[in-house]
C-alpha cells in the first residue's frame, strides 16, 4: 500500500486534475505509477490495476483504456507522435484531443478557430503561424490577413487557462492584445515574431494585466510607436519576468523604468534592448544583472564621449556576468568598445554581429576566443578573413549566417567562396547556413557539402540574378546537386545564381528529407518545377519567385497538394485557367491568387495572367476575410 | 496600419511606391517572341510604363544571357505573352537591371545599415558627431542617421575643387550658403595671386543670376542646368556634380552639349 501512495504523490498534478475518473476507481487509478516507458508498461499498469481495484464491479475496458492512455499520453510532447497516436482509432482520437497541451497550426488558414476549440479542450499553448515567408520581401500586399483576432476571440472563451501564445507573422492589433491581457489569468509567455499591426499601448496593456508573465518577447516584429511608456506599466513588486526582448521596437523607452523593471525581476535570464539603450544604460543594466544568460547589447555606443572623467569600467561588468552565453545588439557599434566583451567570450554560445559593421581586424581578436560558439551572426563586413578566423577557432559552430552590409545586387561583395570553403573546413559540425555574397562558385559548395555532412540547413543567396560560377562562368547546377547528394540530412534548400532545370532534377532525386525549398530567377522550364514536386518526397513548403515555371509545372503537383503546407509561385507564367484547374480539382486545397499592387479596387480580372499563386490545404474551405485584391479560385 | 516609420524602403507595394523602388524589368518588344513560345522572358532596359498596370504586374522576366547553356527546352506553357510586351519608354536610362522588389532577400529592418554605420567603420575610429540624442531629455529625439551625400563643386578661376554634402543642406539657400563658405576665401587668394583684390567678398546672388557668380549643376543624364528650378529633392536626387560659373557666361555654359531643358525651364 505504501508504495500505491508514493506513486500517486508521484503523479503529476495536471493528470489527476484532468483524469476523469469514476469516483470509486478513483484510488485504483491515482495508485498507478505515471507510466514511464512506452507500451510495454501500460500492459503491466493494466494488469496492476485489474489486482487493485476495490469496487464491486469490474470496470469498463474503454473507459480504462482511456484512463491508462491519458496517462501514457502525457509524456508525449512531439507533435508528430500525437498525430500518428490520434489515427489509431476513435478512442484514442478522444485522449489524444483531451491530453494535448501544445498545439502548433502552421497555417492559420488551414482551419478554422472553431475547429481548434472543439476537438482539443485542454490547450495551454499556442503557436500559430501566419504569412508565408515572402511576406517578409514586399511581395505581398499588406493587409493580406493572418489576423489574430478571430483565434484570440475563441481561445478567450474556450482555454481560460491559456498560457502561451507564440505567433509568427500575424496580423495583431492592440484590441487583440487587451482581449488576451483580459482573458487568460495565468498568462506567461508571449512571443511575437514578424508581427505587426500592434503598439507600444498593447504591448503596455500585456505588461499590466499579466501578472504571471514570464516571457515577453518581441522579434523582428514591427511595433507602432504610441509614445506609451509601456516599460512603466508593468506592475510593483516582483515580477516573474524571466525573458524580456524589445530589440525590434523602434521607439524610444524610459530608461529608469527599464532599470526599476530589470532591479525587481530577480528572475530575468534573457534582456534584449533596443538601440535606444545606451552603453552607459546597458552598463547599469548589467551591474544590476548580473545573472543574465542572453544580453541584447542595443546601441553599444555611449551617449557622451566622457572627457576626463571616469567612464565606466564595461569590461568589469561584463567579467561580472559570469553567465552570458548569447550576446547581440550592436546596433550602432563604437567600435572602441568592442574589446569590452572579451571576458565573456569563453563562455559564448551564441553570438549576433549582424548589425555591427565590423571589420576582419575588429573582428579577430574577439572571435579568437569564442572557442564555444554554436551560432554565429554576421555581416559581410567580416570579410573572407573573418571567416577564415572564424573557421580557425569555432569548431562547435552549428549555425552561421552572414547578411550583406550593402544589400543590392551590384554592391561590392566583400565574402565569396573562400570564405564558404573555409566555413567548411574549419567548422566540421555545420548544421545550419544561410550566406549572402555576390559571387561563388561551384568548387566551394561542393567542399562545403564535402566537409559538413550534418547540414540540415542550406540556404546560399548569390545577390546578382542568374550569376554562374565566376571563375568557370557555369552554372550552379554542380554546386547544388552536390549539396543534396551529400549531405543526407538536408530538410532545408535556397538556391540562388544561374541554374538550369538540371540542379533541379538533383534537388528532386537526392532531396529525400528536404521540406522546405526556396527558388528565385531560377530555371529554365516547367520541367525543373516537374522535377520537385515529382522528387522529394517530403517536401512541404514550397516558394517560388521569377522563374519561368507555369500551367504544366504546376499540374504537375497536383497528387500532392493535399500534403503540403503551402506552395507559392509569384511572378512566373501561370495562368488564371491553370490555376482554377488545380482549384477544381483539389476541393480541400484552397487556391488564391492575387497582384502585388493593394489598390486594385476593381474586381474586374485584369486579364489571364497570375501574378501570386499561394495555394495551402485547408480543413474548412476558403477563407472569409479575404480582401478584394485576392481572388479564390 | 499606421506604422511608425522604422527607415523602410518599402512599406508596402502600393503602386506609386513600386514605381521608384522596384524598377521592373521588362522585355524588349525586338527579342522575341515565336508564335510557339508564347512566353519568353527576358531581360531588357528597365523602366516601364507607370500608367500601365499591366506592364508594372509583370516583372518576371528573367534573363537569358549569352554565356548561359543553350537550353533547348523552354516550354513555356500556352500563355498570352501579352503581358510581358510592354512599351519601349524607359523612365530612367539605365543599362543594367534595377533593383527588383524584394531582392536580395534580406527583411527591411537589415535594409539600412549601409547609411545608418558607415561612419562607425572600425578603420577610422571616429566617434564624434554622434550627438543626435538630446541628453537633457529622456525622450531621445533620434534622427536617422544618414550618410553624407558628397558631390564635387568647381569653381570658375578656382583650380581647387571641393565637395559639398547635399545632405547637410535642406534647401536652396542653405546651400548658396555652403558654397560661399566653401568658396570665399579660396576665391580671395585665387585674386589676390593674380595681382587683384585679396579681399574676401561674399558670394552671393548665386540663384537669382544677379550676382557675379551663379550655380549650376550636372545631373545624372548629363545635362548641365541652372539650380533652383525644381523641387529640392528632386534636385538631390539628380545632381551629380556642381558647378559655379560666372553669371555672364551662363547661356555658353549650359547649351554647350546639352539640353534645352533650361531653356524651357527658364521661361
Amino acid at each position: 500500500m505504501t508504495e500505491e501512495e508514493d506513486s500517486s504523490a508521484k503523479m503529476s498534478e495536471d493528470v489527476k486534475r484532468y483524469l476523469k475518473l469514476d469516483p470509486r476507481s478513483s484510488s485504483a487509478a491515482t495508485s498507478e505509477p505515471p507510466c514511464s516507458s512506452s507500451s510495454s508498461s501500460s500492459a503491466s499498469a493494466l494488469a496492476n490495476k485489474s489486482r487493485n481495484f476495490k469496487s464491486f464491479e469490474p470496470p469498463c475496458p474503454d473507459h480504462v483504456l482511456e484512463n491508462v492512455l491519458e496517462n501514457v499520453l502525457q509524456f508525449l510532447t512531439s507533435r508528430c507522435d500525437r498525430n500518428a497516436v490520434s489515427l489509431v482509432c476513435r478512442s484514442w482520437w478522444r485522449v489524444e484531443a483531451q491530453t494535448r497541451f501544445e498545439v502548433f497550426i502552421g497555417n492559420c488558414y488551414s482551419l478554422s478557430p472553431v475547429r481548434l476549440t472543439h476537438r482539443f479542450t485542454r490547450v495551454r499553448s499556442l503557436v500559430l503561424k501566419g504569412k508565408p515567408r515572402f511576406a517578409d520581401f514586399n511581395l505581398m500586399p499588406r493587409n493580406w490577413g493572418a489576423q489574430f483576432a478571430p483565434w484570440v476571440a475563441a481561445t478567450a472563451k474556450a482555454y481560460p487557462w491559456l498560457e502561451k501564445v507564440h505567433l509568427k507573422r500575424m496580423f495583431v492589433t492592440d484590441d487583440d492584445l487587451a482581449l488576451l491581457a483580459e482573458s487568460f489569468p495565468g498568462f506567461k509567455d508571449l512571443t511575437l515574431v514578424c508581427c505587426e499591426g500592434f503598439g507600444t499601448s498593447g504591448i503596455a496593456v500585456v505588461a499590466n494585466k499579466c501578472r504571471q508573465l514570464k516571457v515577453l518577447d518581441l522579434l523582428e516584429s514591427e511595433v507602432t510607436d504610441d509614445e506609451v511608456d509601456w516599460l512603466s506599466c508593468f506592475p510593483a513588486g516582483e515580477t516573474h519576468l524571466e525573458s524580456l526582448s524589445f530589440d525590434c521596437v523602434e521607439s524610444p523607452i524610459s530608461f529608469n523604468a527599464l532599470e526599476e523593471l530589470v532591479v525587481r525581476s530577480p528572475f530575468l535570464k534573457k534582456l534584449r534592448t533596443n538601440r535606444f539603450v545606451s552603453l552607459e544604460e546597458l552598463h547599469r543594466l548589467m551591474v544590476r544583472a548580473p545573472q543574465l544568460t542572453s544580453l541584447g547589447t542595443g546601441s553599444f555606443s555611449p551617449d557622451n564621449v566622457l572627457q576626463g572623467e571616469q567612464e565606466p569600467d564595461y569590461a568589469a561588468a561584463f567579467r561580472a556576468c559570469k553567465s552570458i552565453s548569447c550576446l547581440s545588439g550592436f546596433r550602432d557599434l563604437t567600435p572602441e568598445y568592442l574589446p569590452a566583451i572579451s571576458p565573456v567570450c569563453a563562455n559564448l554560445t551564441s553570438l549576433n554581429f549582424s548589425y555591427a559593421n565590423i571589420s576582419p581586424d575588429m573582428l579577430k581578436p574577439i572571435i579568437r576566443n569564442c572557442h564555444n560558439i554554436r551560432v554565429f551572426w554576421a555581416l559581410d563586413s567580416i570579410c573572407d578573413e573573418g571567416l577564415q578566423a572564424v573557421a580557425a577557432t569555432c569548431k562547435e559552430l552549428r549555425e552561421l549566417r552572414v547578411f550583406p552590409f550593402d544589400p543590392r545586387e551590384d554592391s561590392e561583395g566583400p565574402i565569396s567562396g573562400v570564405g564558404l570553403q573555409a566555413i567548411s573546413e574549419g567548422c566540421r559540425k555545420l548544421e545550419s547556413i544561410l550566406y549572402f555574397c555576390q559571387r561563388m562558385t561551384n568548387g566551394a559548395v561542393t567542399a562545403m557539402s564535402e566537409n559538413c555532412p550534418q547540414l540540415t540547413v542550406f540556404r546560399l543567396c548569390i545577390m546578382g540574378r542568374h550569376r554562374p560560377d565566376h571563375v568557370t562562368g557555369k552554372p550552379m547546377d554542380d554546386g547544388f546537386g552536390a549539396i543534396v547528394k551529400n549531405c543526407k540530412k538536408l530538410t532545408r534548400l535556397a538556391v540562388s545564381g544561374l541554374l538550369t532545370d538540371e540542379a533541379f532534377s538533383y534537388i528532386g532525386e537526392y532531396g529525400k528529407l528536404i521540406r522546405t525549398l526556396s527558388v528565385a530567377f531560377a530555371g529554365n522550364s516547367d520541367r525543373a518545377l516537374r522535377y520537385v514536386l515529382e522528387g522529394c518526397p517530403k517536401l512541404q513548403k514550397l516558394e517560388i519567385r521569377d522563374s519561368p515555371f507555369g500551367d504544366v509545372g504546376l499540374r504537375s503537383g497536383m497528387h500532392r497538394y493535399c500534403n503540403m503546407r503551402f506552395v507559392w509561385l509569384s511572378s512566373c507564367v501561370l495562368s488564371r485557367g491553370g490555376c482554377r484547374e488545380v482549384a477544381h480539382a483539389l476541393p480541400n486545397v484552397v487556391v488564391e491568387v492575387f497582384g502585388s499592387d493593394d489598390d486594385d479596387d476593381d474586381d474586374t480580372v485584369t486579364g489571364d495572367y497570375v501574378e501570386t499563386l499561394y495555394l495551402y490545404r485547408s480543413l474548412d474551405g476558403p477563407r472569409k476575410d479575404a480582401p478584394k485584391f485576392v481572388t479564390i479560385l | 496600419m499606421e506604422g511608425c516609420p522604422r527607415n523602410r524602403e518599402t512599406i508596402g507595394p502600393k503602386l506609386l511606391d513600386l514605381i521608384p523602388q522596384g524598377r521592373k524589368w521588362y522585355q524588349e518588344d525586338k527579342n522575341n517572341i515565336d508564335q510557339e513560345k508564347k512566353l519568353e522572358l527576358r531581360l531588357g532596359p528597365p523602366g516601364g510604363d507607370e500608367e500601365d498596370r499591366s506592364a508594372m504586374k509583370k516583372n518576371n522576366n528573367t534573363e537569358t544571357r549569352n554565356i548561359k547553356m543553350e537550353s533547348e527546352d523552354k516550354s513555356f506553357q500556352g500563355f498570352n505573352s501579352n503581358h510581358f510586351s510592354s512599351s519601349n519608354k524607359t523612365s530612367q536610362k539605365r543599362t543594367a537591371p534595377g533593383p527588383v522588389v524584394g531582392w536580395p532577400p534580406v527583411r527591411s529592418f537589415r535594409k539600412n545599415l549601409a547609411s545608418t554605420s558607415s561612419s562607425k567603420l572600425g578603420n577610422e575610429s571616429s566617434h564624434g558627431g554622434q550627438i543626435n540624442k538630446s541628453n537633457d531629455d529622456d525622450e531621445k529625439q533620434v534622427e536617422p542617421k544618414r550618410e553624407g551625400m558628397f558631390v564635387k563643386i568647381n569653381m570658375d578661376g578656382v583650380p581647387i575643387g571641393r565637395k559639398v554634402d547635399l545632405n547637410a543642406n535642406n534647401s536652396y539657400e542653405q546651400l548658396s550658403f555652403a558654397v560661399d563658405k566653401l568658396f570665399r576665401g579660396l576665391l580671395a587668394a585665387q585674386r589676390e595671386s593674380s595681382g587683384g583684390e585679396g579681399e574676401e567678398k561674399p558670394i552671393i546672388g548665386l540663384l537669382d543670376g544677379k550676382g557675379e557668380f551663379t550655380l549650376t549643376y550636372e545631373d545624372n543624364e548629363g545635362d548641365k542646368m541652372l539650380v533652383g528650378d525644381v523641387p529640392w529633392q528632386m534636385f538631390v536626387s539628380s545632381v551629380k556634380r556642381l558647378r559655379v560659373i560666372k553669371s555672364s557666361e551662363i547661356s555658353s555654359a549650359l547649351t554647350f552639349g546639352c539640353s534645352s531643358k533650361q531653356e524651357k525651364m527658364r521661361h
